[in-house]
């Protein structure tokens, strides 16, 4: 009796942790995920400049001192340009490229999206050198303009992978059946499509928006002298431990949070 | 059938930028591997030396040797975790899995310098995990080997990777429905050898992708060695950068780095997915 009221329990035990062990798990690799974000906005508030537990001295000097730097209000400026440059761009021809590819079909429909999602398997310091030594080789000097074309040529992959999955349910009668009751491809285009796809062009474009705001080595390597925030915080990091780095990323972070969350809404309200 | 023409002339405009400004950069970095530079001028021409010089320098035997350790050791880590992960959002929680999903592509999107950075505070002689073990009384000393050195970098790009690596994974799997791997379950295959016989051979292709994207972006990284590796933990891309943005530049020998670091991951890659086909066999 005694006994097997033991291998009951020894086998719910064991039972009970098979059930455990995958929600442990991804507890787990979503902490190592996640652990840098804590750390950084932890620290953007604490007033001790050497990181030790128990954190105490809530601050926010750092904020101050983040935005106080001379190189704050330019850095700032040139991001949002890049953003919004690269982010069109990729929008524009990643919609475009995403329709177009519907028109093949099979094995060489998946070869042209592997193909077009190639740019995102490539380490960005080989883009970024590959498009420094292009630009040079056509007298470009380098610049925000040469950073932007970078930026877009990382997003489009993922532009292109979310219209993809877009029209992938998207219903292709519709424009047939506005152009037999005889809609111009242009009014077909603004009254039918435009509608039916905003949403989740707005959610590629906003991530088209997020890689930019984030991205360091392409642009540092094809910029010039031109500061950006990524850029900004480069240049702190390599002097040394300095809180108002923290204070900067926390901002970036939290952008970038709500940024791709928002994308993610988007993107997929639309599928359904 | 002109409308199909017409649809097709939509791939023109993002093709012709992909071509402009990917393939032909690449290709024009690939012909300068070839070229001399001569004061700070470039020649065109034919010569191996960059080549050679990869090939025998051994500064640069010992970091190819390192670094195609490093990406290995990060790959092989990234990979199982993002099998394992996929798994358990398609058939233990499948309908937590999206949100999961969510929550960890956000995760990637989440400030790239900042999170190095964050894994030094965390990772240091003096850092969060330091401070923490030696305030519990775990530990007597601060543990040094987790910081500036390979394991520190391979912490690192694993907490960059696992997004990354997740998609190709989710996607391929997307695929299977639970019905296969019941029936599976039916005939014999349950456990460790469902996921051997059945799983894995049927994510197959998501999973040489993941493989192949860990592994190249970990090689090509230079952010992270900087950052987290210290003065002995240089990689192939350290080098690489130095020669574009350096003190003494030389484009030819960063050319020839980059392409010489790409032919050897493309030939590991093909090696390693060649041996898990034969293991993963029926």
């Amino acid at each position: 009796m005694v006994t097997s009221l033991m291998l009951i329990s020894k086998r719910q035990l064991r039972r009970s942790l098979r059930n455990l062990s995958p929600a442990i798990f991804v507890g787990v690799v979503l902490s190592y995920l996640f652990a840098p974000v804590i750390v950084t906005v932890l620290f953007s508030f604490t007033s001790s400049p050497r990181l030790s537990l128990p954190i105490e001295g809530f601050t926010f000097q750092w904020y101050e001192s983040a935005f106080s730097n001379p190189l704050f209000v330019d850095a700032m400026r040139n991001t949002l340009i890049l953003a919004l440059t690269s982010a069109i761009i990729a929008v524009l021809l990643g919609t475009s490229f995403a329709f177009g590819i519907t028109s093949i079909k099979g094995r060489r429909r998946k070869i042209a999206l592997t193909a077009s999602l190639l740019p995102a398997a490539i380490p960005a310091l080989v883009l970024g050198i590959s498009l420094a030594v292009f630009f040079s080789g056509i007298g470009s000097s380098q610049g925000l303009l040469n950073a932007a074309i970078g930026h877009a040529v990382l997003s489009l992959p993922f532009v292109i992978l979310t219209m993809n999955a877009r029209l992938e349910t998207f219903d292709f009668t519709t424009l047939e059946a506005a152009r037999d009751l005889g809609a111009s491809p242009l009014q077909t285009f603004r009254d039918i499509t435009l509608p039916l796809i905003s949403t989740a062009v707005i959610g590629a474009g906003l991530l088209a928006i997020a890689l930019s705001l984030d991205e360091f080595v392409v642009t540092w390597f094809n910029i010039g002298n031109e500061m950006t925030i990524p850029v900004l915080i480069w240049g702190l990091l390599r002097r040394g431990i300095d809180p108002s780095i923290n204070a900067l990323a926390s901002v970036v972070l939290v952008s970038l949070i709500i940024i791709v969350t928002l994308s993610n809404r988007l993107t997929h309200r639309t599928e359904k | 059938m002109s409308n199909g023409a017409a649809t097709r002339r939509l791939l023109l405009p993002g093709s012709s930028f992909y071509v402009i400004f990917f393939v032909i950069p690449f290709v024009i970095l690939g012909l300068y591997s070839f070229w001399t530079q001569i004061d700070f001028k470039m020649h065109p021409g034919f010569t191996l030396e960059h080549y050679q010089a990869v090939l025998t320098t051994s500064l640069y035997k010992g970091v190819f040797l390192r670094t195609i350790i490093v990406a290995t050791l990060t790959a092989i880590i990234v990979v199982p975790i993002a099998y394992v992960l996929s798994y358990i959002m398609q058939f233990v929680f499948p309908r937590k899995g999206r949100i999961l999903f969510d929550i960890i592509l956000v995760s990637m999107f989440s400030g790239y310098l900042v999170r190095i950075y964050a894994w030094r505070t965390i990772l240091g002689k003096e850092g969060l995990l330091n401070a923490t073990l030696l305030q519990l009384r775990i530990i007597s000393k601060p543990i040094t080997f987790l910081i500036f050195s390979n394991w520190s970098i391979a912490i690192t790009l694993v907490g960059l990777l696992i997004p990354l690596a997740l998609l190709p994974i989710s996607s391929s799997m997307a695929n299977v429905s639970k019905d296969h791997l019941e029936v599976a379950g039916d005939l014999g295959s349950r456990g460790l050898k469902m996921h051997r016989t059945i799983l894995i051979p049927m994510v197959l292709p998501g999973i040489s992708t993941a493989f192949a994207i860990s592994f190249i972006l970990a090689a090509g990284d230079f952010v992270v060695p900087t950052m987290v590796g210290g003065t002995n933990g240089v990689m192939v891309g350290n080098l690489i950068a130095d020669q574009f943005k350096g003190l003494a530049p030389n484009w030819p020998l960063g050319a020839a780095l980059a392409m010489s670091v790409l032919v050897v991951l493309i030939a590991i890659h093909a090696a390693l997915m060649r041996l898990v086909r034969e293991i993963t066999r029926w």
